[in-house]
């Protein structure tokens, strides 16, 4: 990584930091709304721990609705990142590990493990890695070849190894009786409902790390993106920092996948806004994903909350409906 | 240092106190119907129960008082419609759960999702849970879930009642000559009938008919063609789909009258509650299985 102008921090410091206020404005309606009670006074006195503040509300507010705005701020930064890194290497502004099927392949691991009868960490993550890995190389050799690198082809051919994915999936889901896939198809759907604190814990541990790892990559991308011969002289090797990227990507995704389904889309919505906002510099961007992502889904998971009169929605309804239209729009912009 | 360590131990002391304070001293250690070692209050007061099967045995132990939760689809006895709904039993919604203040929740083993039991432990909610498989695990559900509520007397009387009605169908179907074959339909698209290790089977065999689905499958799906092949002489199909709904697919198979169950107009359209809900009501459903399946029986004692 180069030396940082003092330029360059000032603006990543002054982004960081509204993001974070952004973040935590999402976070803070996150733990207020809900299917029981919902306003923001109930949450000031749980915090203030006033005399009013019922035991119950607090079991509610921190036992059940924090994990799970936590678990929807990881995964929404690792799914914001996965998008913009993909974005990056395969120089295709529609790239992302939903739309590709990455996460589709992570999903059948993950079924798998759950099979097998592995526990949630760290078998089921395990075979979901494997998963997305199979994917990843799978795409990379339909890649490989010149012209495939064009966006229909490689878009295409996501549609193609989703299809398949979804298949697989259904095929494992008839093939079994076992009552533990009884609700797969809400997990599959995008569930954070059912999280406790350990599991946000083991899955911060997880990513936090690929997160660092990803922003030391952040000035590489940026070289990348002005061409490979341009990135090489410049001093990248592309050849490991692609597969490293790569590998780490598919790890975040997969970990995700296997604790909360498939949420679509988001790798998609918040990389384009973000670079619409703080334009294409990958030192700022990664950060920004993140924080905008993390939001972006805690965002999402309150309105999956809230919407439905009785019970509640997985978060991925919300994120596709959003995501799947700007992708189209995305498709007919970048033809012209 | 000496100071420190005295503090440290004040402190410990203090937690101590603080928790055995917390612990409930009218409570018990039971083990449920998966083995699981759980403390439940000898006096529940608010009870939420998981599944509309449990919902309706709780009432006919006649402890609905206790009853502050319960679940979409909890339909019976109609009065059970009106109390708090905490999701369906696959989906639960543990917020919803938690808010109800609960000292214990009754679970089903199958449908309601591991991860809720966990959860609901983790917050210190007991949750029993049960796993009825056929009628005589029916009875024991009815008698632990009275112990639990304290109503032993009444789940006694309950299983004894279902046990003498099952006698009697018992002692009435020995005197039918024949069982005629069964196909029970509880899917119509694709058309899904019940294996052997489900309270169909069981009700259907105790009925004195024979389940032409008997199989180490719990719920095999079949084509027309195989239906056709199986030649069955009764046809009942459960749904909780509406009356038109049943008039559509009666005419579907109408259409196939070398069927013998369609040639002597022995198609039937029953609620399916009454058959795969775990509850006291499945002697009701055998009951109605038997006039159904050997409706000569009746005719002779009449």
């Amino acid at each position: 990584m180069k030396p940082k102008t003092p330029l360059l921090v000032k603006r990543l410091s002054i982004i960081s930091l509204s993001l974070l206020l952004v973040l935590l404005i999402a976070m803070f309606l996150g733990i207020s709304m809900g299917s029981t009670t919902s306003g923001i006074k109930i949450v000031f006195q749980s915090l203030l721990k006033s005399r009013e503040s019922d035991p119950m509300l607090d079991t509610i507010i921190w036992q059940i609705r924090f994990p799970r705005v936590l678990l929807a701020t990881l995964v929404g930064a690792a799914l914001s990142l996965g998008g913009l890194v993909f974005q990056a290497l395969l120089r295709n502004p529609l790239a992302e590990p939903y739309i590709l099927g990455i996460s589709g392949g992570s999903a059948i691991g993950a079924i798998i493990g759950i099979l097998i009868g592995f526990s949630r960490f760290p078998g089921v993550s395990l075979t979901a890695f494997a998963g997305s890995i199979a994917i990843l190389l799978l795409i990379l050799v339909m890649s490989s070849g010149q012209t495939i690198l064009k966006k229909d082809a490689l878009l295409l051919s996501g549609v193609m190894v989703n299809a398949f994915c979804a298949a697989v999936i259904m095929f494992l889901v008839s093939m079994t009786q076992d009552s533990r896939l009884h609700n797969i198809i809400f997990w599959l759907m995008g569930d954070l409902s059912m999280v406790d604190m350990g599991h946000v814990g083991i899955l911060a541990a997880i990513l936090c790390p690929c997160f660092i790892l990803i922003f030391w990559f952040s000035n590489s991308m940026n070289l990348l993106l002005m061409g490979k011969e341009m990135a090489q002289t410049l001093g990248v090797n592309i050849k490991s920092v692609t597969v490293i990227l790569l590998v780490t990507t598919s790890f975040m995704v997969s970990a995700t996948v296997s604790y909360c389904g498939l949420v679509g889309f988001v790798g998609l919505v918040v990389p384009h806004l973000l670079r619409l906002v703080f334009g294409p510099d990958h030192r700022v961007l990664v950060p920004a994903c993140v924080l905008g992502g993390g939001a972006y889904l805690v965002s999402c998971d309150v309105l999956a909350r809230v919407l439905p009169k009785q019970g509640e929605m997985p978060a991925g309804v919300i994120t596709a409906m959003i995501g799947a239209p700007l992708f189209i729009f995305l498709l007919k912009k970048t033809r012209r | 240092m000496i100071k420190n360590t005295s503090m440290v131990i004040v402190l410990m002391m203090t937690v101590v106190l603080l928790i055995s304070i917390g612990t409930p001293s009218d409570a018990k250690i039971v083990s449920d119907q998966l083995g699981r070692k759980i403390t439940v209050p000898d006096n529940p007061q608010r009870v939420v129960a998981l599944a509309p099967s449990i919902t309706e045995i709780i009432y006919a132990l006649g402890r609905e008082n206790l009853l502050k939760g319960v679940t979409l689809y909890s339909d019976f006895p109609p009065a059970a419609v009106n109390l708090p709904k905490v999701g369906s039993y696959v989906q639960l919604n543990l917020e919803k759960i938690v808010a109800l203040k609960p000292d214990l929740c009754i679970a089903i083993k199958d449908g309601n999702p591991r991860v809720v039991a966990r959860r609901l432990e983790s917050l210190n909610i007991p949750a029993y849970a049960v796993d009825p498989r056929n009628l005589e695990t029916v009875m024991q559900t009815v008698l632990e879930i009275g112990n639990l509520l304290n109503a032993d007397q009444q789940a006694d009387l309950l299983v004894q009642r279902m046990r003498s009605r099952v006698l009697k169908v018992k002692s009435l179907v020995s005197k039918a000559g024949y069982r005629p074959r069964v196909f029970f339909q509880i899917g119509i698209s694709p058309i899904v009938s019940v294996g052997t290790d489900t309270f169909m089977h069981e009700l259907i065999v105790l009925a004195g008919g024979k389940n032409l689905a008997k199989g180490p499958v719990a719920y095999p799906r079949f084509s027309r063609e195989q239906v056709l092949a199986l030649s069955p002489e009764i046809l009942i199909i459960t749904s909780m789909a509406r009356a038109a709904v049943f008039e559509k697919v009666k005419a579907e198979w109408s259409r196939w009258p070398n069927i013998p169950a369609i040639r002597d107009q022995r198609i039937f359209l029953e609620d399916s509650n009454f058959f795969d809900r775990p509850t006291p009501r499945l002697v009701d459903g055998l009951e109605l299985l038997v006039k159904l399946i050997h409706p000569e029986l009746f005719d002779e004692t009449q």
